[in-house]
């Protein structure tokens, strides 16, 4: 049986006060718990150098220990400002940052690399900081390469949205204990590096010379196996107009790299994002990987500083490097800060010899200021040091990738990693890929070109 | 006065019309089955489940560097590192009162609405329900903007609150629907008996109805329960202060982007996945009793 509450109004007004009372208390009570954030986003005063900003770590989580000591260094030297330390994992900051601009609710500083510069720019959630940076300390200590770097990154408006703290690096790890035992001479030229890879590999017994990145984060990896064998020096031919991926050249070297999938590598690379192939290398016997800078603890903790080293990536044919570029970290300044001038303060320090050769010495990365780059650590940390010298040693060129474009992230994740795949597999040529992804490319360079004018 | 012999009476049932008997052969052949027949597909289907925990629990109690296909030396550094260096026993903490609050609004809401969906008849209702079923299709991903400027004008952005909130409302739906559901199965006759004894619409709920849910209710309850624990979108995007986080978020911060500690990820999995199994440990004889019942319409 049914009824109609219209039928039985006895005691509705009643009911009525009351539900609202309880509705009303609930969102009350809730909003008695709310504290922090405003979220009001009124924004952009200097403030006066004093109380609390907030910062949001683009890397937390395995970086969250040395920012807090940073942090703590910075509030004891500057004791009227507090700094509320969040650490976003690296996966979610876009999103996060992207939701924080649209709601009007955006920390003061944040950590924004090259990879993500273009976006934040774009949305003018960022303030320039190319006249603080001249009045301060830190004026002419920096990484030229890396404020370069930065500022080609940015809007397109040839300003200084982040400052740089560290720059990562591709790196080749191989083992030196299968390496010696083999009778193999370290793989620093791309033919030494694909004959070591047939030469360690054993499929019956689980031995393989290297792995390969086929999931998450393929492209970069492949396109700096390209740009290194080939040996072109820039993204784009002389017009700025059209790139060279699809450059025979390249498309050969491609078909070489793609090649030694499942001849040299474990079948399962396929789906491999860093996360496992960096684990695989670590548990098992694989000859070699191609990876940067960041997993070298990793490494030294699983396998022992004794049994592996990391090497520039090989030198071409021709007796030059070539490498993609890596993208550079840094901090900026959210415009809607209201304590710009306590949130300088603080990028100031942050990015001071101190703080930066303690950063880098806990990351593994090559520092952005000069005295940084000096101390002792960085002879200790092999990689790092064979690193930063051929980022300054002019042994290395560097292929700028367009970090710049809007469309890059779409283009080189979402876009061509299940192309790749498919040239793994064998379903699609090396060529149609490259065609594809320089389509794609240049499409995205015309509409950047027309937007600037 | 409600008696006892009042409250729980089920419908009188129909008259029974004998079941005609099962193929005995059939019958005799199914109760031969040999038990490897049953206890092999079982056994295989086992060995792919629990691998992967077996491995997500050698991770996690052997040595960082160990390759060793059992947790032998067995180590807690993992479980102690996440608990106090990575904060996983504030997430924890903050986990418990997301869940434990968002199950009990859920299941308070769902009640009164599922009673009124159940028991009322109104002009939009057929309306209402299909804008209910609808609200499923939305992801959270969808609304977050303006979920994120609603909280951000409440000056809610960093508490709580905000994520117990989304977290209730998304989970309301399906919890009112489940719940209209159970309470039709209860003959409304049962209701009218109590008022004719004296009790007004609350109480005769209260005495008779609300102990006949009780099946729907912990079904309702543990998944609202469950979700909130596991969900991390909302507690990502509301939740800054890093002492505010939930247990996923904590997660997700032991991937960096270039590195990983696994023995840390497997252990804070571990932490993760104890609440949950323990509840379905508990309630599983409750879960499936409330979706049979909830599934059969009266």
């Amino acid at each position: 049986m049914k009824i109609s509450i219209l039928g039985r109004s006895t005691g509705r007004g009643r009911r009525g006060r009351t539900s609202a009372a309880v509705a009303l208390g609930a969102v009350l009570a809730l909003t008695a718990t709310a504290c922090g954030d405003d979220g009001s986003g009124g924004a952009g005063a200097e403030g006066d150098g004093k109380g609390e900003i907030v910062f949001w770590d683009n890397n937390g989580g395995v970086r969250t220990d040395i920012w807090k000591e940073i942090i703590a260094d910075f509030e004891k030297a500057n004791p009227d400002i507090d700094v509320q330390y969040v650490g976003i994992a690296s996966t979610e900051y876009q999103s996060k940052v992207d939701t924080a601009i649209q709601g009007g609710s955006m920390p003061d500083v944040g950590g924004i690399s090259a990879s993500m510069l273009a976006g934040f720019a774009a949305q003018g959630a960022l303030e320039p900081l190319d006249e603080r940076l001249e009045g301060s300390s830190l004026n002419g200590k920096l990484n030229k390469d890396m404020i370069e770097s930065l500022r080609a990154a940015g809007g397109g408006d040839d300003r200084l949205y982040s400052v740089p703290t560290s720059a990562n690096n591709g790196v080749l790890y191989y083992r030196t204990d299968m390496f010696e035992k083999a009778g193999l001479e370290e793989p620093t030229t791309w033919d030494r590096f694909f004959e070591a890879a047939e030469k360690l590999t054993d499929k019956g017994s689980n031995r393989f010379g290297y792995t390969i990145r086929g999931g998450a984060g393929s492209i970069a990896q492949a396109l700096d196996a390209m740009y290194g064998q080939s040996g072109i020096t820039s993204f784009w031919d002389s017009t700025g107009r059209k790139t060279t991926v699809n450059d025979p050249k390249n498309v050969k070297a491609l078909e070489k790299y793609a090649a030694l999938f499942k001849k040299v590598t474990p079948a399962a690379d396929l789906n491999n994002d860093f996360t496992k192939m960096v684990a695989q290398w670590d548990s098992g016997e694989i000859g070699m990987l191609n990876h940067n800078l960041g997993s070298y603890q990793d490494h030294v903790k699983a396998l022992g500083v004794g049994k592996f080293r990391g090497i520039p990536q090989p030198i071409g044919p021709d007796g030059k490097r070539v490498q993609v570029s890596n993208p550079v970290d840094g901090i900026g300044l959210f415009k809607s800060s209201k304590n710009k001038d306590a949130a300088w303060k603080f990028i100031e320090f942050a990015v001071s010899a101190q703080s930066n050769s303690k950063f880098n010495e806990s990351a593994g990365q090559v520092p952005a200021h000069a005295d940084a780059a000096k101390d002792a650590w960085i002879a200790k940390a092999e990689p790092t040091k064979l690193a930063a010298d051929a980022l300054s040693d002019g042994s290395t060129t560097i292929v700028q990738l367009p970090y710049y474009l809007p469309d890059w992230n779409t283009i080189s994740k979402a876009d061509n990693e299940p192309n790749f795949q498919k040239v793994l597999l064998g379903d699609m040529t090396a060529k149609a890929f490259l065609d594809g992804l320089a389509e794609q490319l240049n499409e995205a360079q015309a509409e950047w070109d027309e937007q600037m004018g | 006065m409600i008696t006892k012999e009042a409250a729980p009476a089920a419908p009188a049932p129909a008259p029974a019309v004998p079941e005609p008997p099962r193929p005995a052969k059939r019958r005799r052949a199914w109760d031969e089955a040999p038990r490897w027949q049953i206890y092999l597909p079982l056994g295989i289907y086992l060995v792919f489940t629990l691998v992967p925990f077996y491995w997500i629990l050698l991770f996690a109690l052997r040595p960082a560097g160990s390759t060793s296909l059992v947790p032998w030396p067995m180590t807690t550094a993992h479980f102690e590192k996440v608990w106090t260096d990575r904060g996983f026993g504030t997430f924890f903490q903050n986990s418990v009162l997301v869940g434990v609050a968002t199950l009990f609004m859920t299941t308070l809401v769902a009640l009164a609405g599922g009673y009124a969906l159940a028991r009322f008849d109104f002009r939009i209702k057929r309306g209402f329900m299909l804008a209910l079923l609808c609200s499923q299709f939305v992801p959270g991903a969808l609304l977050l903007v303006p979920l994120f400027e609603i909280f951000a004008e409440l000056r809610m952005i960093n508490s709580l609150g905000s994520v117990i909130i989304a977290e209730t409302v998304f989970q309301l739906p399906l919890s009112m629907i489940l719940l209209s559901n159970f309470i039709k199965n209860v003959p409304y006759s049962l209701e009218e008996a109590a008022w004719v004894d004296g009790c007004n619409r609350f109480r005769a709920f209260r005495v008779v109805v609300l102990p006949l849910l009780r099946p729907g209710l912990i079904a309702v309850g543990s998944f609202a329960f469950v979700h909130s624990w596991n969900h991390f979108l909302f507690a990502l995007m509301f939740l800054n202060n890093q002492e505010k986080q939930t247990i996923p978020v904590g997660l997700n911060t032991l991937m960096s982007a270039d590195s990983v500690d696994l023995g840390a990820l497997a252990a804070g999995g571990i932490i993760a996945a104890v609440p949950v199994v323990i509840v379905f440990a508990f309630i599983q004889k409750w879960l499936i009793t409330g979706f049979s019942a909830g599934a059969v319409k009266g």
